[in-house]
């Protein structure tokens, strides 16, 4: 299960644990790869309603929609899985990637009028090092480590699953979840209530 | 390393249209080159190489442009440009375009003035080349001496004769020396490019092997052609023709190699025009709103044309209830991911 590992590491996202601190933003900024542009997504899921935060990376798919879209071949995927940033010859600007990418990733940036997105920090996670949002990450939402260091240190399950609709979208980056039996994160499933409309079955009783 | 997933196979289609266009060339040549007479025969292996290359480049062009996603933005594109009432101020501004675009490149600018610099260098300095080799290669351009001094030369282009110079004057000079010229440019550009590489480590590690290939091509066909120079003039010819197999061997990889590798982009980014026309033609219609926050976030043209891209590359996004995640805006789709995955850990923390 999950995709090939990055030097023995994985990152993963557990988006339930962000408290919204920002220091990723302000991290991501400084990546080598795309330098004084911030590429990583944070924002409040419903502010009146819930504290909660939603940190978004580049879940590097198995099949990137992103780059299945592209008309002009500029999103390449690594062996190692990763799904660069547009190259930069190629990228003609027309943001379908933008529109199409199950997750809401890839940034349109208009003054070069090009793409970009996350690639996990490649020139720190292709030698072993951290991502930087995973290396600032107080809350360890943002994770990057072995699955040996994940198991001693973290409760839940990695899931590498994802649907929408009909679309199972398999990716490289994993999140947690309780239980993986309950198959994949589906934003559209009904969420799993956890308490009983009538624990003591006494409107069937009455009814 | 590709994504598409796809087993190779031969598209006979677009392997028609290239075996045209190089048929098309050879009548050209024929007739530029007065049915051979003015033939250069010590070009013939440059002319195989031009011929190969032509072949491979309007194959792969053809088979780019098929893509699902390609041949849609290629359809809009021009709809777009022709858009009744809007031809002529589409026209004004793709003169425009090229010439920002295509041309002076200011988008390299915007992100470093020393990049666009050396791209500029590169671009015009190949420019250049191409426009002195090609119409030689091809027999379309050929050099005769007038009068007895054997200083005074004609150019004759597609054999109609054009003005005379003398070698020694500074037309003569800066004609025999336009190649030159352009390796200068060109081994200018491409030593920026290096010299940013090694101080720029992030660019270094998302590099693709490709992209240092293209960069020693363009230097090695530059400077393979200097050396011709310096053997001719301060050499005595020593060496000349060692150095020529050397140099046409260099160009003719190097034409092989335009289509497969890093230099396909001078024909992909002339699409970058049609994506403006979309843009604006977008911009003018209907705009999509998020099923979920009912803001407008793109075009409903775009919108629609990606529903019916996406099952054409394998995707599926729609759902039992008649609706599809292509509906939600990104931000949306973000929140909604965080969500559901809230949930399946019992809760925020
Ligand atoms: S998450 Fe989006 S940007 Fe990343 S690989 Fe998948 S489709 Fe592409
Ligand atoms: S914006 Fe660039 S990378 Fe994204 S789909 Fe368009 S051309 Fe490809």
């Amino acid at each position: 299960m999950g995709s090939p590992l990055i030097r023995g590491n994985m990152f993963v996202i557990d988006q339930s644990r962000c408290i919204g601190c920002e220091a990723c933003v302000q991290a991501c900024e400084e990546c080598g790869t795309h330098r004084g542009e911030s590429l990583i997504h944070l924002e409040f899921v419903d502010r009146g309603a819930t504290p909660q935060t939603a940190p978004m990376v580049c879940m590097h798919c198995e099949d990137p929609t992103c780059a299945q879209v592209c008309p002009a071949d500029a999103i390449k995927q690594n062996e190692d899985g990763v799904v660069q940033s547009s190259l930069k010859p190629r990228c003609i600007g027309c943001s379908n990637c933008v529109l199409a990418c199950p997750f809401g990733v890839p940034k349109y940036f208009a003054l070069p009028d090009q793409m970009m997105k996350c690639d996990m920090c490649y020139d720190r996670t292709s030698v072993g090092l951290k991502p930087m949002c995973a290396s600032v990450c107080p809350s360890q939402a943002l994770w990057f480590g072995t699955p040996e260091e994940f198991a001693d240190t973290r409760r839940g399950e990695l899931m590498f699953e994802f649907r929408f609709g009909n679309q199972l979208v398999p990716t490289k980056v994993a999140t947690v979840v309780n239980d993986r039996s309950d198959g994949p994160v589906d934003p559209l499933a009904e969420p799993p209530s956890r308490w009983q409309d009538d624990p003591f079955g006494l409107e069937e009783a009455f009814s | 390393m590709s994504t598409s997933g796809s087993t190779f196979r031969i598209d006979g289609r677009a392997a028609m249209f290239a075996g045209s266009a190089v048929g098309v060339l050879l009548v050209l040549v024929y007739v530029g080159s007065g049915a051979g007479r003015w033939f250069d025969a010590a070009l013939a292996g440059y002319l195989i190489g031009v011929l190969m290359g032509v072949f491979a480049v309007v194959y792969r062009y053809l088979v780019w442009i098929q893509r699902p996603p390609t041949a849609r933005l290629n359809r809009r594109g021009w709809e777009s440009f022709r858009r009744k009432g809007r031809v002529g101020h589409n026209a004004v501004g793709l003169v425009g375009l090229v010439g920002t675009n295509l041309l002076a490149q200011g988008f390299i600018r915007k992100r470093s003035t020393a990049r666009w610099a050396a791209h500029q260098l590169v671009f015009w300095g190949c420019l250049l080349a191409a426009a002195v080799t090609f119409p030689l290669t091809l027999g379309w351009v050929h050099f005769e001496s007038v009068g007895q001094q054997g200083s005074h030369y004609k150019a004759f282009f597609f054999g109609i004769g054009t003005g005379s110079f003398s070698a020694t004057s500074l037309v003569g000079f800066t004609t025999f020396h336009l190649l030159n010229i352009s390796a200068f440019m060109v081994i200018g550009g491409v030593l920026i490019f290096l010299f940013r590489r090694t101080r720029d480590p992030g660019a270094l590690a998302v590099e693709r092997s490709g992209d240092f290939l293209a960069l020693a091509g363009l230097f090695g066909v530059s400077i393979t052609g200097l050396f011709l120079t310096a053997s001719t003039m301060w050499l005595e010819g020593r060496y000349y023709a060692f150095l020529t197999n050397v140099h046409a061997l260099t160009v003719i990889m190097g034409l092989l190699y335009i289509p497969f590798g890093k230099l396909f982009h001078i024909f992909q980014r002339p699409a970058n025009l049609g994506v403006h026309f979309y843009r604006a033609e977008g911009a003018r219609g209907v705009q999509h709103e998020c099923r979920e926050c009912h803001k407008p976030y793109a075009s409903a043209m775009q919108v629609a044309d990606l529903k019916e891209v996406l099952p054409a590359v394998g995707f599926d996004y729609r759902d039992n209830a008649g609706g599809n995640w292509q509906d939600i805006c990104p931000s949306c789709r973000r929140k909604m991911v965080t969500a559901a995955q809230v949930a399946r850990v019992g809760g925020f923390g």
